[in-house]
């Protein structure tokens, strides 16, 4: 008797599940024992991130407002996923969406509320076109989405960098590179943190029934497992990957809104604070699920919170992004690693022969 | 110099960056992986070429430590994608992120200082006297020629003409079939992801020992995603690789001659430039010409972790 690995097509849900668990710890370990050997003391740190982020009503409140625009992110990214196109360009979109939002938030006059529900209406529509491109690219020509959204993320920082800094600067001129305050704001929901958290929590929640329980969803599910099979069954498949680009840009869109309108209320450089590339994070430890955008989001949040704690320890933010890289390639092994058992099997036909005959 | 040359010459030096990244880039896809974390390796090559030359006081020495990093780097990365046969869009991603964040956390001290030893200007005998040209292509430092020269005229020669070539991209397109055939499929894709990788964080040294000389947090500015996107425009062909990054650098030349001529247009405007016409690379010749489209198509296995078990 000898032992192998078998690898079977389609792991147990619970196995890749222990597989993550495993692979955001280790990512941690590996982590902590890196800023070790500069000399930190990774438990004493970690025992302090763990107070600052959960044991204040502020430090929670601060995390909310890192959750709601992962979430969405994280959400946008999903979308995508499951018609099988990766947006990259969550980060652009988020821009983008911010941008319009602020044009409309500076500049259309007239009660609030109005201008904050047209504030939306221009998120939504910057996120939109700014992943239009791409996604007909993607459909007419099939031009690799991952790439083309990937490069409008670098033309929309740059866009906003240049309004937050020219045409849009605030005009008294005591605050460098930022626009003058957006009035309109959305309402709190619990002191500094706004209704963008609930809503971002409605609307994910409202995406997953669509796509669980409609025919619609059922056909978007199809196209991204298995384009061919999609295709000869006559379903639109180039209509559903646009739609469904288009649905994730909005998405985005809507994030760089709740941003500006919520969080922020001014349009600066770097408003979108990597919350693009996080949110491929966010997607990728979803695995599918769209529920598991708000686990991931969270996950997510007291990571990056956890980075601003460690910048007043002396260690640096650009950290974080190297242990988000971390848990990324984890998890990568991890899943495959999910696909495999360790099982007990016949010695391999060949040992047999040989063993025939040689007696 | 006047304004032709001295757009050529900057056009040129700009270019080289993507170039030898493509370079890199192809290999890898040629065998059938995708690495999408050119642009962490070349932020960490940068950063590594920048640490070595304050310490020696040597750009050989800079590039070197960069190539053999990245070829590290490579190693791990076809144990990951290639042994393993984890998801590699999802490696590649992670290596982004995790090279521009050790690259940034290493590079804080050295931010800002110039280094302080450069590939110089190495003109070429007679060639260099060339009016117009002379000034712009053949007074550059020794890595542009290798960049534009040498190394794509090796490599097609490699790919398309002799009988190595030939197997490695069978490995690409059918490892099934090339592994059938007793090509080494898993030894091959090892050996040309690290070259890829190492060419990568080459790419980045180049950055800041020939182009801009100093390094500072995204110094890189997603020229490792135009490299991984010239790759696809070139149909996975070497020479048009190159090609394709100095149309690149002709738009980051007319960024820069807009900013010292005080064009009426913003400079971040200006900067977006080489993004823009990258993606017009990226998408008007194979939304144009379905005909190109399938002659430039990629790898057949690209992307595709090989099982021999499932053949």
């Amino acid at each position: 008797m000898t032992y192998r690995f078998q690898r079977s097509a389609t792991p147990p849900g619970s196995r890749v599940i222990a597989a993550r668990g495993i692979a955001v710890v280790l990512a941690l370990l590996t982590a902590g024992a890196v800023l070790r050997l500069t000399g930190a003391a990774p438990v004493a740190l970690a025992r302090e991130v763990i107070t600052d982020t959960f044991g204040s009503s502020f430090a929670l409140q601060d995390l909310a407002l890192l959750v709601s625009p992962l979430i969405l992110t994280g959400l946008s990214v999903s979308v995508a996923l499951r018609v099988g196109a990766w947006n990259i360009g969550a980060e652009g979109q988020f821009n983008a969406g911010a941008v319009a939002a602020t044009g409309v938030g500076l500049y259309v006059p007239g009660p609030p509320l109005v201008v904050l529900g047209l504030m939306l209406v221009a998120g939504i529509g910057g996120g939109i076109l700014w992943v239009a491109g791409p996604a007909l690219a993607r459909a007419y020509a099939g031009v690799s989405e991952l790439i083309s959204t990937l490069l409008l993320n670098f033309v929309a920082g740059l866009l906003v960098y240049w309004l937050a800094t020219g045409p849009w600067l605030e005009p008294s001129g005591r605050a460098i590179g930022t626009t003058a305050r957006i009035v309109p704001e959305i309402p709190a929901l619990w002191d500094e943190v706004h209704w963008g958290l609930a809503a971002a929590v409605i609307i994910a929640v409202s995406v997953s029934m669509l796509l669980t329980f409609t025919r619609w969803g059922y056909e978007i599910r199809l196209c991204g497992s298995n384009l061919q099979a999609a295709h000869y069954a006559g379903m639109p498949v180039r209509r559903h990957l646009i739609t469904v680009m288009l649905l994730s840009g909005a998405i985005a869109g809507t994030a760089g809104m709740f941003e500006v309108a919520g969080t922020v209320h001014h349009l600066q450089g770097g408003i979108s604070n990597n919350f693009g590339y996080l949110g491929i994070m966010v997607a990728v430890l979803a695995r599918r699920s769209m529920l598991g955008v708000l686990a991931g989001a969270l996950f997510m949040a007291v990571l990056l919170n956890s980075g601003i704690i460690l910048s007043t320890r002396g260690v640096d933010v650009s950290t974080v992004l190297a242990v988000t890289g971390l848990v990324l390639l984890y998890t990568a092994i991890g899943d495959e690693i999910a696909h495999y058992r360790f099982v007990r099997a016949p010695e391999p036909a060949a040992a047999r022969i040989n063993e025939m005959s040689s007696t | 110099m006047d304004l032709a040359t001295g757009l050529l010459h900057t056009a040129v030096l700009a270019g080289g960056v993507p170039a030898l990244a493509a370079l890199g880039e192809v290999l890898t896809e040629r065998v059938g992986v995708i690495n999408l974390g050119v642009e962490g390796l070349m932020a960490l090559g940068a950063v590594t070429a920048v640490v070595t030359v304050v310490a020696t006081l040597n750009p050989w020495l800079g590039l070197l430590a960069a190539l053999g990093l990245g070829f590290a780097i490579g190693l791990v990365f076809a144990l990951v994608t290639v042994q393993v046969r984890a998801n590699q869009v999802l490696c590649g991603l992670a290596l982004t992120l995790l090279g521009s964040g050790l690259a940034a956390a290493i590079g804080k001290p050295y931010s800002g200082t110039p280094v302080p030893a450069l590939f110089g200007p190495l003109p070429l005998p007679y060639l260099s006297r060339i009016p117009v040209l002379g000034q712009a292509l053949f007074s550059q430092n020794i890595l542009v020629y290798v960049i534009y020269g040498m190394l794509p005229a090796g490599l097609h020669y490699l790919l398309f003409r002799t009988r190595h070539g030939l197997n490695l991209r069978a490995v690409g397109e059918n490892p099934a079939a090339a592994d059938a055939a007793g090509i080494p499929v898993q030894r091959i894709r090892f050996c040309y992801v690290a070259v890829g990788a190492a060419l990568a964080a080459g790419s980045g040294a180049y950055l800041t020992l020939c182009f801009v000389p100093s390094w500072s947090e995204g110094v890189v500015a997603g020229r490792g995603w135009i490299a991984v996107a010239l790759v696809i425009f070139a149909g996975y062909r070497p020479i048009n690789a190159v090609l394709g990054a100095l149309l690149f650098g002709v738009t980051t030349a007319l960024g820069f001659l807009g900013q010292a001529r005080n064009w009426p247009i913003a400079a971040p405007l200006l900067s977006m430039l080489p993004y823009l016409a990258t993606l017009v690379l990226l998408i008007v010749p194979v939304a144009a010409s379905p005909s190109l489209r399938r002659l430039m198509a990629a790898p057949a296995a690209l992307g595709l972790g090989y099982f021999r078990d499932e053949r």
